[in-house]
């Protein structure tokens, strides 16, 4: 089937409807075997050092992949997105953008989306259909996030890994729904975890490998992966365009915060990880991030793939202490 | 008896705290310590203290040992209980000053830390994560081009030769080019320690209290610590064994 990759979540129901195969390239940069060989690759083609690592992984993604035609998000995420599309079209891949607008006008979003369904050649009754295939996925995957935090038995890792898959849906929806149902049954039956601190993780998903299971050695959990959790869109909107509008990780921060904090109550938890990733904007959000939120804060900073260095660690492990 | 050992990235220091009062202190330059006296067995750190001559065998004998630094993070020292380093500098401070509401500054090898305490209990801190360039390594580097020792570099704040580079090792190239344009030697060596306030000021900014609490090898340097009264117009503290606060703080807990 024909693959269209793109840069961070896009209505992902039009592709679907359309018949293509969805292919989010952060997924395939983050979990290839080869993700810092792939960032080297990169700035061998000469993109600077003090760009983003993600920005470097869609890229090396786009070209080891073969993907021939890409959404390229460009207002919403990373302002960067403009110019890797502008590499990309000189490779000759075929590039679509995309913008979410900044003020989340419900009549510009759906003039947006409605250019990505003619792009595709597919009408709303298509779309409707497909929305309601993965509204089905989406809630099964907010059980594994009820898991998590209401019963305990679900790892962080684990719910960032089946929240973040939703952006895609491992680019096969059918297999990723069966890997989800067989999850369910497991986690289920499971004991609860019994860490004492509760953590929420805010902030881009992590270029880190092992945050997650070096957290949980430390009698600390992540019950709130909250940008995952807005990939997987758990809410409970009519139509298309309301649950792209209620989607916070496109728009501005207070949007984001007013989510922030009614999760982190709802979820009792103790203390915030804020990742911001080296060289992004959302750098500077973390002055509003530490002002705004009513719990301690950590701010980790990552760069390029791989397991957490002995900084970042101390720096954990302290963080962690101080609220002991 | 409490043995505590800071394993820090310059230099290895111990502290033998009895009932609250420090009986005697050492220290060894870290890497020919490992070569000499550890080794690695699976994935924990054997340190042969008893041949390193710094303790009497009825001193370690009866010793508790507390560690904490770098080399724990990557490293369990057999027999020994880990503590991270910020609990470890706070606790030092604590005792070494009898301050219940300051901000540590504890400035190391390579290591900045600030932290933030109240009512004796570590409530914030920052770290330096990605460059060195305001630690003693980056002082050493400095010296060795100046061609002085570093009591010399530490001892000029006297209109300092300004410096800007973010980097400490485009700082070398940066210090050799004042020096061709003929500054003295003093002006330079301030300039240096002018760069160590820049560094440091947006950290202490962000934890504003009355008292700085000044730690780690840096806090030697005099110049240092009247530049940062100047800058932020705060009491400067200095306890008595600044180098040796984590490993105090070890024995402390």
């Amino acid at each position: 089937m024909h693959r269209v990759g793109f840069t961070t979540t896009i209505p992902l129901e039009i592709v679907l409807a359309a018949g293509m195969t969805p292919v989010d390239l952060n997924n395939v940069f983050i979990t290839s075997p080869h993700a810092t060989r792939m960032i080297e690759e990169a700035e061998v083609d000469g993109f600077p050092r003090s760009i983003c690592g993600w920005i470097k992984g869609i890229y090396a993604a786009v070209v080891e992949c073969g993907i021939h035609e890409l959404i390229a998000v460009t207002e919403g995420d990373c302002s960067n997105t403009r110019a890797l599309m502008e590499v990309l079209s000189l490779k000759g891949v075929e590039t679509i953008p995309f913008a979410y607008p900044h003020d989340r006008d419900p009549a510009g979003l759906r003039f947006e989306i409605e250019k990505l369904m003619r792009r595709f050649g597919v009408g709303w009754d298509a779309v409707k259909l497909s929305r309601e295939r993965l509204g089905r996925i989406r809630r099964k995957v907010k059980e594994i996030d009820r898991l998590t935090w209401d019963e305990n038995r679900v790892s962080g890792q684990e719910n960032h890994y089946f929240q973040v898959c939703t952006s895609d849906m491992n680019s096969d929806p059918d297999r990723f729904e069966a890997e989800v149902d067989a999850f369910l049954e497991k986690a289920r039956q499971r004991e609860p975890f019994r860490q004492r601190l509760r953590l929420a993780y805010i902030g881009v998903p992590p270029i880190m490998t092992d945050l997650y299971p070096f957290v949980e050695t430390l009698d600390a959990r992540v019950v709130f992966n909250e940008t995952q959790r807005q990939f997987a869109m758990p809410f409970d909107t009519p139509d298309l365009v309301e649950q792209y509008r209620a989607y916070t990780y496109p728009y501005d921060i207070f949007h984001r915060l007013s989510d922030i904090l009614m999760e982190l109550e709802r979820r009792k938890v103790d203390a915030v990880i804020h990742y911001v990733q080296s060289f992004c904007f959302r750098q500077i959000e973390d002055m509003i991030v530490r002002q705004k939120l009513p719990l301690p804060v950590l701010t980790l900073e990552g760069d390029k793939p791989g397991p957490l260095d002995a900084r970042t660690r101390i720096r954990i492990e302290g963080f962690l202490e101080m609220l002991a | 008896m409490n043995l505590g050992i800071d394993l820090g990235s310059r230099k290895a220091k111990f502290a033998l705290v009895q009932e609250g009062h420090v009986i005697r202190l050492a220290d060894h330059d870290t890497v020919p310590f490992y070569k000499r006296y550890g080794r690695l067995e699976g994935e924990e750190l054997v340190l042969d203290l008893a041949a390193s001559g710094l303790f009497s065998a009825e001193e370690l004998e009866g010793a508790t040992v507390v560690v904490t630094g770098y080399g724990r993070n990557t490293l369990s020292l057999r027999g020994a209980r880990v503590v991270s380093e910020i609990r470890a500098h706070v606790a030092g401070a604590l005792a070494q000053t009898g301050l219940a509401d300051f901000t540590l500054l504890d400035m190391g090898g390579q290591d900045t830390k600030v932290a933030l305490v109240k009512a004796g209990k570590l409530t914030d801190f920052v770290m330096n994560d990605k460059c060195a360039a305001s630690s003693g390594r980056y002082l050493e580097n400095m010296a060795a081009i100046l061609e002085v020792s570093l009591a010399e570099l530490s001892s000029h704040w006297h209109d300092p030769v300004p410096l800007d580079a973010t980097c400490g090792i485009f700082g070398e190239s940066e210090l050799i080019g004042q020096i061709l344009r003929g500054y003295p030697v003093e002006r330079l060596c301030a300039g240096v320690n002018q760069t160590l306030v820049k560094r440091v000021l947006p950290m202490l900014r962000r934890f504003p209290s009355e008292t700085v609490v000044l730690t780690g090898g840096v806090a030697h340097n005099r110049a240092l610590v009247r530049l940062l009264e100047e800058a932020t117009g705060r009491t400067l503290v200095v306890p008595e064994h600044p180098q040796h606060n984590g490993a105090i703080g070890c024995a402390s807990m």
